[in-house]
């Protein structure tokens, strides 16, 4: 059995604490049971709209430190979030060439870290080693775990509800090492919304950026609204009652653009706090009063009254 | 929109319709070579085909286009370049339809990171960054969270944890060993 670790990243833990909660109920006991720890140590991934942004070297060192946590407990990352998955990946791929390595644990070694990657395999004498995996949530629920039984844990199917899904761009580019999903196409949050007994609307540009990414947000905010307004507009006129995303940046935009262009607003949620209710979670353990759209037509909806 | 665009446009567009006449005096002959060395591919294979512009969903909110971008790169306008504004979402739709291969998403990458080297820091780098210092994340621990948190039975933040005062220190002495406190001009906020 895979062993994980979780990797709940900035925003969830401080912004929407409820899909925290949903993540470690669908793995957990009530859930798929799967062998996951929490490692207290994890920092920032760091977020590579800021950090990969500015510098290379520091976003290295700082992605490598975490890496070296996973690494030292032999555990697969599990993040919950487009942006650490990123950034978190690519630092893999940087520590693959030896150059970077070598320059990485000269200074890892000030705090006692050293990134090897986790050993696969001995050859003769020689141990073959691949770099620390890290994992999207969706991946591992629909590669690890499968639809199948996620249709067996589905207690109470969401049927009247139709989820338009937003996959985020760090899901699914760069596509050279994209493995979770076909990027031009992508199915998988698709698949576990229908798992879940919900339907999966299409709507017009579905695989467009929310306008967050790579500090829009933070720099230009009007600019990215508009974006997501583009966005919301495909989404209302397709007739959905929720959007879910796998990307808590992605949900933060959706979350808090859409009181600067409408009143009601499209409920937003994590894949995971989708997944939960359909598991048969009480919606009031989601946190959704922590998100800025409420939820009440949702779950209006979802009673059936 | 009329705000945003005001500023961003400013950057490259109406600079350049300002400044007609462009002499030999204003170009870097070695640009390109600098937007290599700080991890862009080389902008002088690029055909100017203008697929990357056509992608952008940037492209569509404002005058921004990647092409020209590109372009001005391949000139050696660094003035120019560098007074683009953080606007790409790094979505790399631009890299995905490239057909020279140059995933322009990271050559504006490079472009930051030489803007930053000359002191063109936005002020929200500096606002994450030393937030990142202090608490070892990028986002501020919020109280109001952290009683839905105990409401939801779920653990307090690590970052409340003494022992995480060790994660801090671990953070700021690994920025500190690449300079990026000076870079950004951080310095007093980072521990010895």
């Amino acid at each position: 059995m895979t062993q994980y670790t979780y990797f709940f990243g900035c925003i969830i833990p401080n912004r929407y604490p409820g899909i925290e909660y949903a993540v470690r109920w669908v793995c957990g006991k009530d859930g798929f049971d799967l062998d996951v720890e929490d490692i207290k140590e994890f920092s920032c991934c760091p977020v590579p709209g800021i950090f990969y942004s500015s510098d290379k070297n520091t976003w290295l060192l700082l992605a490598a430190r975490n890496l070296t946590l996973a690494q030292n407990e032999r555990r697969e990352i599990l993040t919950v979030c487009n942006g650490c998955l990123t950034s978190l990946l690519k630092a893999t791929e940087y520590l693959a060439d030896p150059k970077n390595l070598g320059k990485v644990n000269r200074v890892l070694s000030q705090i006692g870290r050293k990134y090897t990657g986790i050993p696969r395999k001995t050859e003769g004498r020689r141990r073959i080693m691949e770099p620390v995996k890290v994992r999207h949530y969706v991946d591992v629920m629909t590669n690890d775990i499968g639809l199948e039984e996620m249709a067996e844990k589905t207690k109470r199917p969401l049927k009247n509800i139709s989820a338009a899904v937003h996959y985020g761009c760090h899901y699914l580019r760069p596509t050279e090492n994209q493995t979770i999903d076909e990027p031009n196409d992508p199915v998988k949050i698709d698949r576990i919304i229908e798992t879940c007994g919900a339907a999966s609307v299409d709507y017009e540009d579905k695989l467009d950026c929310c306008g967050a990414g790579g500090g829009v947000r933070s720099h230009v905010v009007e600019l990215a609204n508009s974006l997501t307004e583009d966005k919301c507009r495909n989404i209302a006129e397709a007739g959905a009652d929720c959007i879910v995303t796998g990307c808590p940046f992605c949900l933060l935009q959706f979350d808090n653009a859409q009181k600067s262009f409408t009143k009601e607003g499209i409920p937003v949620m994590h894949v995971s706090q989708f997944q939960a209710l359909a598991m048969g979670i009480d919606p009031i353990s989601l946190g959704f009063d922590t998100h800025h759209v409420s939820a009440h037509s949702f779950l209006r909806k979802l009673r059936g009254t | 929109m009329g705000e945003a665009e005001k500023t961003f446009i400013s950057g490259l567009h109406e600079k350049l319709v300002e400044d007609k006449v462009i002499d030999e005096s204003q170009l870097e002959p070695d640009f390109a070579k600098e937007i290599v060395k700080h991890g862009g591919k080389d902008v002088m294979t690029c055909l100017q085909c203008g697929n990357c512009t056509g992608v952008c969903p940037i492209s569509l909110k404002i005058d921004y286009k990647t092409r020209s971008i590109i372009k001005f790169c391949q000139f050696g306008l660094k003035k120019f370049t560098l007074e683009t504004r953080w606007v790409c979402a790094t979505c790399y739709r631009c890299y995905e339809h490239c057909p020279a291969d140059i995933n322009p998403a990271e050559v504006m990458i490079a472009l930051r990171h030489i803007a930053i080297k000359e002191g063109v820091i936005p002020p929200f780098i500096r606002m994450a960054a030393m937030t990142l210092v202090n608490y070892g994340q990028s986002i501020k621990p919020d109280p109001e969270i952290e009683r839905v948190r105990r409401e939801l039975e779920l653990e307090d933040m690590p970052s409340r944890n003494p022992e995480f005062a060790k994660v801090v220190r671990e953070i700021n002495l690994l920025i500190r060993s690449t300079g990026y406190d000076k870079l950004i001009g951080i310095e007093s906020e980072v521990k010895k």
